[in-house]
């Protein structure tokens, strides 16, 4: 089977790149301040020469076509680690009756039964806080060769952030 | 929507000669114009004529994570070549490497369409079906999102009681049927020679497509971006159909 995402060396890449990426900007500062030495004829007073640096600042940063490795890396699942027990938010997009079809940003949603407390505030589009219990409900069986997968998360739904229902008395969930 | 039988034949179209095994009835008897006309400009000699890399960026696929595939348990054998790796026993996609199968998938859709063939959308995940036949709607195209009845390709003249012409190409956004079988229609697409794309997910078997696509076929949005972009492929290949019968006539 698999063993884990060789993290070191994406590391170490992604630190070499930024590494890179400050050598690079750093060399550019420098240039800059060559250039607007040797501009001796417009003699640009500080403010002119600081306000023309500045500006240089902003410009420098082309679109830097990052690779998937570097994506990966910075991604909000590696900010997770290990997912059980994660406190994410969602959104709800779908509800039938009492089932709230929440949305969290990963390959499955999650189905929670609507809460008793603010019930009628859990519409299409609120945004929730969840817990991650287990990302993909997905279990070996007695005599299959594969896993049997239900295409779902399983979240605890903690409480609302925001709904789209006007509620008088707006009091954060712990 | 159920697949239309096409009984006349196609009038008066400029239809490149090739060995098309797809059709039951010989009715593809036009007179073929190739030789008279530009095989300078062949499309079929450029790697990218229809320009589908322009159409997406490994970003693209990131944000609308098709690089999130299934748990360790359920991965099939042949699907190992495209992962990247597991993360806490989640398998996730090498976005590069379906980036280039998602390239050679769109360019081979877009020149289907340039030649005027038939394409077939198929989807079996209740989510997504809506999407998937408005998609194929807005294309010109088909879609058949229901339940397979055994036939539909292998005995096509029976089941619809008369001459069919069957898709020349099926794009399977979905290739299982459910979780414990693949669709009949992939297998049944081998039998009667028609190119397949699919986009096959860490549980299913990539074996008897022609153009697999290894990416997440679960998520809304991933399924949202596939349409949009099989949308587009197909868009340019139409236009440049018409551009190209609108010179010659």
């Amino acid at each position: 089977m698999f063993g884990s995402v060789r993290m070191c060396s994406n590391i170490r890449r992604s630190i070499i790149f930024k590494n890179q990426r400050n050598l690079c900007s750093s060399m550019r500062l420098f240039n800059t301040d060559a250039t607007g030495v040797e501009d001796a004829s417009t003699k640009m007073g500080g403010f002119a020469k600081s306000y023309d640096k500045q500006s240089q600042l902003f410009k420098e940063e082309p679109e830097q076509k990052q690779t998937f490795e570097s994506l990966l890396r910075n991604s909000k699942l590696m900010d997770l680690g290990d997912p059980v027990d994660k406190i994410v938010t969602g959104k709800i997009f779908h509800v039938v009756e009492d089932d709230l079809y929440i949305d969290f940003g990963w390959k499955f949603h999650c189905v929670c039964t609507r809460p008793t407390t603010r019930g009628e505030e859990y519409v299409r589009g609120a945004r929730v806080r969840l817990q991650i219990k287990d990302l993909e409900l997905s279990q070996r069986f007695l005599g299959s060769t594969t896993d049997l997968t239900l295409l779902e998360a399983d979240c605890k739904l903690l409480g609302i952030i925001y709904s789209p229902v006007q509620s008088s008395v707006s009091e954060k969930s712990t | 929507m159920i697949k239309r039988c096409i009984a006349q034949p196609v009038k008066n179209a400029m239809l490149f000669c090739r060995s098309n095994s797809v059709a039951s009835l010989p009715e593809l008897s036009e007179v073929t114009h190739e030789n008279t006309k530009a095989l300078s400009t062949n499309p079929l000699d450029h790697p990218d004529y229809f320009q589908v890399h322009n159409l997406f960026t490994v970003k693209d696929l990131f944000e609308s994570r098709v690089h999130y595939g299934h748990k360790e348990g359920s991965l099939n054998e042949n699907m190992k070549p495209y992962i990247f790796g597991s993360r806490q026993g989640h398998l996730i996609f090498d976005l590069d490497i379906t980036a280039n199968h998602l390239r050679a998938a769109l360019n081979f859709a877009a020149h289907i369409a340039y030649r005027g063939g038939i394409i077939c959308f198929f989807n079996r995940n209740a989510l997504n079906a809506h999407l998937v036949e408005r998609i194929a709607q807005e294309c010109g195209e088909y879609a058949h999102t229901r339940f397979w009845k055994g036939g539909i390709f292998t005995n096509a003249n029976h089941q619809f009681g008369a001459v069919t012409r069957l898709p020349d190409l099926c794009i399977f956004l979905n290739t299982q049927n459910n979780i414990l079988s693949q669709h009949t229609a992939v297998r049944d697409s081998a039998k009667m020679l028609i190119p397949t794309i699919g986009i096959v997910d860490s549980n299913c078997s990539p074996n008897l497509i022609t153009y697999p696509v290894p990416g997440n076929d679960d998520t809304p949005i991933a399924i949202e971006l596939y349409c949009k972009l099989f949308k587009a492929a197909i868009a340019r290949g139409k236009e440049a159909r018409m551009k190209f019968l609108q010179e010659n006539n």
